[in-house]
């Protein structure tokens, strides 16, 4: 039994506790209030003076797949060797150990559950995995989530890789979409094969692991997790997913502004970022404004660093930036927590302090939203994994 | 028949016999023991004063197939053209000739048997096989197992010849293990045909060698020898071996510490190394002489490995020498160049120890096997002395 004691409790979903109490066992919390009782025999943190609050949640990063520092050696994010590669399984390049630098700043930023993808190369880039940040000696064992998502890049990136430099389809926006397009209709005609071969098991269709893995989006067991900065092109995409009947979640957004009505009125989430550098042209209407736009219409956000493209350590930085911008407070630290914690399908374990969640918790010195604050303690699973 | 008299016979499995007898006859060893009688007649080895061991067992190496000191001429480990090639076999490609200088180092040092395997060029490179290194006029008669596992190779050497070089999959280490379980799958699919058409001959698919050779590591009759420096990378490896039920040893472990206890529950062997040599890539920067102990202490199974020639197979004993020195009990070292490389490579039954019935593969020596002064004296390989007389 653990006991974190005395600290304001920012519980995320059910309001704000001022000197309160969380019980902890077997890494998940027991009981959080204000007339807790701590049972004889239990370890105490003592937070008084402190905040205490859940554990970040970074819906759309590439750490472990991209290794920092490293370069070519540790850079398994994109197989630009296809543009549709449903098959690749973001799970099979990722380095679990501690002293993987993005996971470690992850860790020590008090980000405890993140979301890998595969890059962005791909119109079809493979599936992403939802892992807690605590290491591991293999990363089997970081899985909340696996496989959470389809990978789907519209836009400039696959013209790039594939038109551009490869001279092969897509060298457009019309090839991106006729791609993805192309491949959920191989899935769906495979999966007629089988279900006619369950009457005539010699009809059976060869097994193929890229449709294989388009089955669980077509069935909408996972959503396109789609890659696009402009409005048309997430409108292309869900174009698309409704002639399909797949689910979408809007990964970057930067053109949030531009088509947040519309998206709200779509039910799609956003997961937005990175926003500290326009690096292209698609790219260019990036502002710290576009969250609140977005949130005033409606949609549900989650703030992305999209780390290692930017560092995970500024994942509470972006939001300050936002709520500078018009973002409310309250939403801000939401879009870190448990908005990002329900999009990926994870918001009965993680993502607010809620008795029965996993006791994933971020003990600071101060204000979440102040960059003065410091991180003093970081808990996953009700362990205490790193201590200023 | 023929007597070895007078030596510290080291078993390995059963112990150190001191001034003992081995009798060796039509290539078997016959008997050992500190009462042995010497028949009359017999040729007798005084080896008073010696040390007498089994054969070295090399479990991961390239002697024959990448001849040493020729260059290009001699060089067939890797089809670096498709990054799939099950249906290449380590044996059509090996000098078996005394000249070969690899060979002839391995027979000098008393390696007497070895698992020669395609490079690690490609995701799957081909067949391996297991040969005794007494010169022979063709490949055929040195081979004691064939094929003895399929090489499998995952991380930065198939990134870089095919993604970065040759601009087609695997760029990344996903598309690695993807690749890997395509071709498994394909197997599978293949196989499925084959048993359809056990009813229907009309339905039998056309023979494809490529998915014969999968079907044998599908059927367990071989396993896959899985190249990974890595810790995530063996882990990818064995992700895959549980999904389609196989079996696979782990060669090189450069990161076994980092992962020891993990992969010893696997029940995974590894065959550590190569480690007489510098890092000469980033996958590599953790290799120490320290991770046999960690291997072992965690109750790993597991062989020392030159690599040869990516580093010298002369090296063997030496490479078992660093590894004492780091904390290596001097029993399990001896073990990981003999009894156990020869149970990771299924021919146990025949070698890696000194015992009746065994093939008469042995090694004299000056002194200790870990002492880098002592001389090998003589070498035996199926009761006939090859070096040394």
């Amino acid at each position: 039994m653990l006991a974190i004691k005395g600290g304001k409790i920012l519980t995320i979903t059910q309001g704000t506790i001022e000197g309160g109490t969380i019980l902890i066992e077997d890494g998940k919390i027991l009981d959080v209030g204000v007339d807790v009782q701590i049972p004889e025999g239990a370890e105490v943190i003592d937070a008084t003076g402190k905040v205490v609050m859940p554990g970040l949640v970074e819906a759309q990063c590439h750490l472990g797949i991209v290794e920092e520092s490293i370069g070519w050696a540790g850079a398994d994010s994109d197989e630009t060797t296809d543009p549709a590669t449903p098959q690749m399984r973001v799970i099979d390049g990722i380095k679990a150990n501690a002293d993987e630098g993005g996971l470690r700043a992850a860790l020590e930023t008090g980000v405890t559950t993140i979301q890998v993808l595969p890059g962005s190369g791909n119109v079809i880039a493979g599936t992403a995995a939802v892992l807690k940040t605590a290491p591991k000696t293999v990363v089997d064992e970081m899985v909340v989530r696996n496989p959470s998502g389809m990978k789907i890049t519209f836009g400039d990136m696959p013209r790039r890789v594939y038109g551009q430099t490869q001279k092969k389809t897509p060298s457009t926006r019309m090839g991106i979409a006729g791609i993805l397009r192309e491949w959920l209709v191989k899935a769906q005609n495979y999966m007629r094969k089988k279900e006619v071969a369950k009457e005539d098991p010699s009809k059976m269709p060869d097994k193929d692991l890229k449709l294989e893995a388009l089955e669980p989006v077509l069935r909408g067991e996972i959503p396109l997790l789609a890659h696009a900065h402009r409005a048309d092109d997430i409108a292309s995409v869900v174009r698309v997913a409704e002639e399909f009947g797949v689910k979408v979640v809007w990964h970057h957004a930067t053109e949030g502004h531009r088509v947040a009505e519309w998206v709200a009125r779509k039910g799609i989430p956003a997961v937005h970022g990175p926003a500290m550098r326009r690096g292209t042209w698609e790219m260019r209407e990036m502002s710290f404004k576009t969250a609140k736009v977005l949130h005033d219409a409606g949609v549900k956000i989650a703030i992305t660093t999209d780390a290692t493209s930017q560092a995970i350590r500024l994942l509470p930085l972006v939001a300050a930036l936002y709520v500078k911008n018009g973002l409310p407070r309250d939403v801000a630290l939401r879009a870190m927590t448990i908005n990002p914690a329900e999009i990926l399908g994870i918001a009965d374990r993680v993502g607010s302090i809620e008795r029965g969640k996993d006791a994933d918790l971020r003990i600071l010195s101060g204000d979440p939203l102040n960059i003065k604050s410091k991180v003093e303690m970081v808990l996953i699973d009700g362990k205490v994994l790193y201590s200023a | 028949m023929l007597a070895i008299k007078g030596g510290r016979i080291l078993t390995v499995t059963k112990g150190i016999i001191e001034e003992g007898v081995i009798l060796v006859e039509g290539g078997k060893i016959v008997e050992v023991g500190r009462d042995v009688r010497i028949p009359e007649g017999a040729e007798v080895i005084d080896a008073t004063g010696k040390v007498v061991m089994p054969g070295l067992v090399e479990a991961h190496c390239h002697i024959g197939i990448i001849e040493e000191s020729v260059g290009w001429a001699g060089s067939d480990g890797n089809e670096a053209t498709d990054p799939v090639t099950p249906h290449l076999r380590a044996i059509d490609a090996i000098k078996a000739n005394a000249d070969e200088k690899g060979l002839q180092a391995a027979l000098e040092t008393g390696v007497t048997t070895a698992q020669i395997l395609p490079g690690s060029a490609n995701v799957i490179g081909g067949t391996g096989v297991v040969v005794k290194t007494a010169p022979k006029t063709t490949v055929d008669e040195m081979v004691l197992r064939n094929p003895s596992g399929l090489k499998v190779a995952l991380g930065e050497n198939p990134r870089r010849v095919y993604g970065q070089g040759l601009k087609r999959m695997p760029a990344t280490r996903m598309g690695v293990a993807a690749l890997l379980r395509e071709w498994l799958v394909k197997a599978q699919n293949y196989m499925r045909k084959k048993e359809l058409a056990k009813k229907d001959p009309s339905k039998m698919p056309d023979k494809d060698l490529k998915l014969e050779t999968l079907q044998l590591v599908l059927e367990g009759k071989i396993p896959l020898r899985v190249h990974a420096h890595r810790a995530d990378d063996i882990a990818t490896a064995v992700r895959i071996a549980e999904e389609f039920g196989i079996s696979l040893s782990w060669e090189h472990a450069t990161e076994g510490h980092r992962i020891a206890k993990w992969i010893a529950s696997k029940g995974v062997p590894a065959v550590w190394g190569p480690s007489l040599m510098g890092r000469p890539k980033w996958e590599m920067r953790e290799l120490n002489f320290e991770t046999p102990k960690v291997l072992h202490e965690a109750g790993v199974k597991f062989a020392i490995q030159t690599d040869a020639v990516g580093s010298g197979i002369r090296f063997l004993p030496l490479c078992a020498a660093m590894a004492v020195k780091h904390g290596l009990p001097w029993e399990a070292a001896l073990k990981a160049v003999t009894i156990t490389p020869a149970e990771i490579l299924g021919v146990a039954d025949r070698l890696g120890s000194i015992e009746r019935g065994k093939d008469a593969d042995l090694r004299i020596l000056s002194g200790d096997p870990f002492d880098p002064m002592t001389e090998v004296e003589m070498v035996i390989v199926d009761g006939e002395v090859l070096v040394g007389r």
